[in-house]
Order: structure tokens, then C-alpha cells, then sequence
């Protein structure tokens, strides 16, 4: 009799083990209340204790108020630095530097306005992204991209001289336009290449475009004209390098590549520059917020691995990791390879960043735009 | 050889244009183009429709009618290319001199002096053979864009 109570105490004890308390140390889930009225602001805090890829893009949010709240001046100072670096009112003034990636349907997408209010603002310091990044939002100011279906067949869609990019339409003819634009520019580059010995490279190729551009919708123009590099080591591959193509028979001689090679973008100027921006961004923190895989991704922390990694990260994509390609990767993957540091605030936020991008800016940045108009223009 | 060569017969030096613009789309293979200043014969044509890359293309591969040198160009199919105004006259070759040019006999009862033997193996051979045999021979000569040069050889038999 005993011994069979004794047997019950331990199945008991297996069924029933007693639970680690987490009152007080976890997040109680609960949603948003509609009795309260609709309220967008409360209703995109209440995400952070609703679960799943809701709560990953709270804690987006409130990793990217870290970045912008943080200021040289919360950490102790180190015993070695100078004069100037312990100065109170220097301190408060040493921001994180914020890496924005993205690739390039977000461009096509009006993911692209979210960009250009960031950039126009400087409320980041370094953009990377692929081709169509660059070419996409160009095009926009010469003719706009349209909505489409998913689900519009190819075939047909080609036989209109349409171009599909999701659910998003691309006539041929504002390639045509972006063609009658560009190659005049590239034609004066040429000439500046030879006469001034420039020596191009994606980034100054992307500030020239930006320059001549001219309009207050590209994104490109305002990082050119606030000085913000962009970054694009993939810049042939899309209709840029289709103009670059083109314009090689026009200018090269591929018998005489000494005398006459023709436009001439040298990548490993821009590698030593992007990599600058990490290694010299001193006693600064440095974040990362990468919407989509890729190149973008990848080069974003590859660069933060000069400096031994970043100290925050935000992913925004529906990659995943088990083929493993870096655009599905995790935070904790670059971790490994000491891209992020082991103490960085991270999340990955599974979601289409068409969704989560704004809600996250509207959240961060534009909540905050009138104290990081006062910071962030001085840096 | 296409139709447009017979219609012209301005010589090179005769001060009418050397060449005249075409609708690159409507260039075909075995016609004549300009490429980087060259008078060049197309032995390829490509064609992209109007797509991500812009406009409509033409890609030609051509040679030079004069060196045989390779060129390539791309252009948009709706632009004018130009195109050389190429011309085969034939003489009767009278003489070859020691320094490699030869004497031929014009139209108009002139002789032509200006003209250095071919650079072509197989055409020299022919030529310098049935001259040293005492054959009547003609020479065709094919001249663009201010460039003249011996390209072929017609056997015409002793008289």
C-alpha cells in the first residue's frame, strides 16, 4: 500500500512538475483591446505582448529606440580616452550609427518613401542596397510603377510590355525613358574619367545619378544631397548594367583595353569605404537594420565585422535558414562569425518588411523625429 | 551583294557622302555598316526586344571589308545606322611593278597606278602566277569610304 502511494508521488511529480515562476520576469500575453477605441499608437504597443512574429516586431521596436536613445555618454569612460572623449557635452553628443540594408523590390514597393523619410532626415548613416535599389527609385521619378496581381500571367504580361515584380507592374517603357536619361550622364562620366582622371565607383556612380536626378521623391537625391553614402557592390546587376552594357560598345575598344576601356567603376574603392564606416565609427555603437536577404544583408554585417561586430540588429525578412543561404540566417549565425557582438540586442522579425517596415519606423523614427533632429545633424 | 551598292556611282573621291544612313532594324547579315569608322560587312545580327535593358537592340558582328578585323556594335533598332557606300569596279591589269603596285587599265582608256598588290596569300598567288604566264587578266577592285583594294581576279584567257 505504501509502496503504490510512493509510485504515485513520483508519476505525480512527472505529470505535474512544479513550474519555474515567471510572474514578473516575462511578458504576459495579451492583445489589444477594441473596447478602448481605435488607437493605432496603443495598438501597435500592444504587438509586443500579443506573440509570435507580432511580439518579434515589438521587440524590432524597442531594439531601434535603443539604437536611437543611445548616447557615448550612458556608457563609463574608457580609462585611455582623451580629454575631449570625456567631455559631458561631447558624450551625449556620440550617437549609434545605423546601418540601413535593403534589397530592391522594397524600392519598387513604396517601402521606397519609408526609405526616403529616413534619409531625408539622416536618421541613418549608411545605406546598402542591390541594382534595383538604385535603378528603381530613379525610374519612379521618371514614370511611376504600378499595382498588378501576383497571379498575372507572364506570357501575356510580355506581350503588353509589361514587367512583373510581384504584384507590381513595371512598363517597358520606363526603362526606355530611363535609358534616353542615363546614357547622356554616362556619357559625360566617360569624359570626366578621361580628361579628370576620376576614378568612379559604385558610390560616386550612385551620388552623381542621385545629383543629376534632381527630385525631392528619390531617396537617392537626399542621401546625396545630406551626404549619405550609398552603397551598391552589385551595381551592374540589373538594368544599370544593362546601360553599362551597352555603353561599353560605344566607348571601349575591346582590342585596345589600355588605350580605350571605356567607363571604368572600381569596387574595391567602395569595399575600403564601406568598411571605413565600420572601423571608424570609433567609440560610436553601431546598428544594423536589414529589411530582406541578399547582398545587402550580407554586406551590411560583413562590414560590421571590422570592428568586431554590431551592437544592435534588426532582420526584416521570410527567409529561412535551413538551405543555408545567409538570407535566411538568424542574428545568432553572424554571431558566430563576429559580424553581431555576443552581448548585441538582436531579432529577426518574420514578416514582409512592406508590413513591418513602416509600423517599425512609425514606432521609432518618426516618433522621435524632433529630439533626433537636433542629434543626429551635427554627427 | 544587295541592291543599293549598283546604284551609286560615285567613287570614293568624288565628294558625294561615303556613306548614307539605314534603319539599324532593317540592316540584315551580308549588308554593309559603319563601325567605329570602319566599312564593315555584317555577319551577324541580334535582336533584343524594347525590355528592362530600354530601347529595342540590334547587335551586329561585322568585318571589316578592307583588314577582315572584327568589330561588334550595339544599337537601338529604331536609330539610323551608317552605311557604306561600297563599290566593285573591274580593270584589266596591264602590269606589276617591283615595288608591289600594279597598272591597270580603266574604262576610259587611262591607267590606274595606285593600287598595291592584295595582301591575301591565295589572291597574290593568282594574280602574280597568271600575270608571270602571260594570262589576260581582271582584277576587281572594291573601294568604300575613300579605301580602295584588289579583291578578286577574273581569268579572262590569252587572247
Amino acid at each position: 500500500m505504501g509502496e503504490a502511494l510512493n509510485v504515485m508521488e513520483s508519476v505525480r511529480s512527472i505529470v505535474f512538475k512544479e513550474s519555474e515562476n515567471l510572474e514578473g520576469s516575462a511578458t504576459k500575453i495579451e492583445g489589444y483591446d477594441f473596447n478602448k477605441g481605435v488607437n493605432y499608437a496603443e495598438l501597435f504597443k500592444s504587438m509586443a505582448s500579443t506573440g509570435f512574429q507580432a511580439a518579434n516586431l515589438g521587440d524590432a521596436i524597442q531594439i531601434v529606440n535603443q539604437m536611437l536613445d543611445w548616447r557615448l555618454s550612458h556608457e563609463q569612460p574608457m580609462e585611455d580616452c582623451s580629454e575631449e572623449e570625456r567631455d559631458v557635452a561631447y558624450r551625449e553628443s556620440v550617437t549609434c550609427k545605423i546601418f540601413l540594408g535593403f534589397t530592391s523590390n522594397l524600392v519598387s514597393s513604396g517601402v521606397r518613401d519609408t526609405i526616403r523619410y529616413l534619409v531625408q532626415h539622416r536618421m541613418v548613416d549608411v545605406v546598402v542596397t542591390t541594382a534595383g535599389g538604385i535603378e528603381e527609385d530613379l525610374i519612379k521619378c521618371l514614370a511611376p510603377t504600378y499595382k498588378g496581381d501576383f497571379s498575372l500571367p507572364g506570357a501575356v504580361l510580355r506581350s503588353k510590355g509589361l514587367n512583373r515584380i510581384g504584384n507590381l507592374l513595371v512598363p517597358n517603357d520606363n526603362y526606355c525613358k530611363f535609358e534616353n536619361w542615363i546614357i547622356p550622364i554616362f556619357d559625360q562620366m566617360y569624359e570626366e574619367q578621361i580628361k579628370e582622371k576620376v576614378l568612379w565607383t559604385p558610390s560616386k556612380v550612385i551620388a552623381r545619378l542621385a545629383k543629376e536626378i534632381n527630385d525631392e521623391t528619390s531617396y537617392l537625391y537626399w542621401a546625396y544631397k545630406n551626404r549619405i553614402p550609398v552603397f551598391c557592390p552589385g551595381l551592374t546587376d540589373g538594368s544599370l548594367g544593362d546601360m553599362l552594357y551597352f555603353h561599353s560598345f560605344k566607348k571601349g575598344d575591346p582590342d585596345n583595353p589600355d588605350l580605350n576601356p571605356g567607363l571604368i567603376i572600381d569596387i574595391v574603392g567602395d569595399i575600403r569605404a564601406m568598411n571605413s564606416e565600420a572601423v571608424h565609427a570609433g567609440s560610436r555603437k553601431t546598428g544594423m537594420i536589414i529589411l530582406g536577404g541578399g547582398l545587402p544583408k550580407h554586406h551590411v554585417c560583413n562590414a560590421n565585422m571590422m570592428r568586431n561586430g554590431a551592437d544592435f540588429a534588426v532582420y526584416i525578412n521570410t527567409a529561412q535558414e535551413f538551405d543555408g543561404s545567409d538570407s535566411g540566417a538568424r542574428p545568432d549565425e553572424a554571431v558566430s562569425w563576429g559580424k553581431i557582438r555576443g552581448g548585441a540586442k538582436t531579432v529577426k522579425v518574420h514578416c514582409d518588411a512592406t508590413i513591418a517596415f513602416p509600423i517599425l519606423v512609425a514606432e521609432t523614427f518618426a516618433a522621435k523625429r524632433k529630439e533626433l533632429s537636433h542629434i543626429r545633424c551635427q554627427v | 551583294m544587295s541592291d543599293e551598292e549598283h546604284h551609286f556611282e560615285s567613287k570614293a573621291d568624288a565628294g558625294a557622302s561615303k556613306t548614307y544612313p539605314q534603319q539599324a532594324g532593317t540592316i540584315r547579315k551580308n549588308g554593309h555598316i559603319v563601325i567605329k569608322n570602319r566599312p564593315c560587312k555584317v555577319v551577324e545580327v541580334s535582336t533584343s526586344k524594347t525590355g528592362k535593358h530600354g530601347h529595342a537592340k540590334c547587335h551586329f558582328v561585322a568585318i571589316d571589308i578592307f583588314t577582315g578585323k572584327k568589330l561588334e556594335d550595339i544599337v537601338p533598332s529604331s536609330h539610323n545606322c551608317d552605311v557604306p557606300h561600297v563599290n566593285r569596279t573591274d580593270y584589266q591589269l596591264i602590269d606589276i611593278s617591283e615595288d608591289g603596285f600594279v597598272s591597270l587599265l580603266t574604262e576610259n582608256g587611262n591607267t590606274k597606278d595606285d593600287l598595291r598588290l592584295p595582301t591575301d596569300d591565295n589572291l597574290l598567288a593568282l594574280i602574280k602566277d597568271g600575270f608571270a604566264e602571260g594570262k589576260d587578266l581582271v582584277l576587281s577592285v572594291m573601294s568604300a569610304m575613300g579605301e580602295e583594294q584588289i579583291c578578286g581576279i577574273k581569268d579572262v584567257g590569252p587572247k
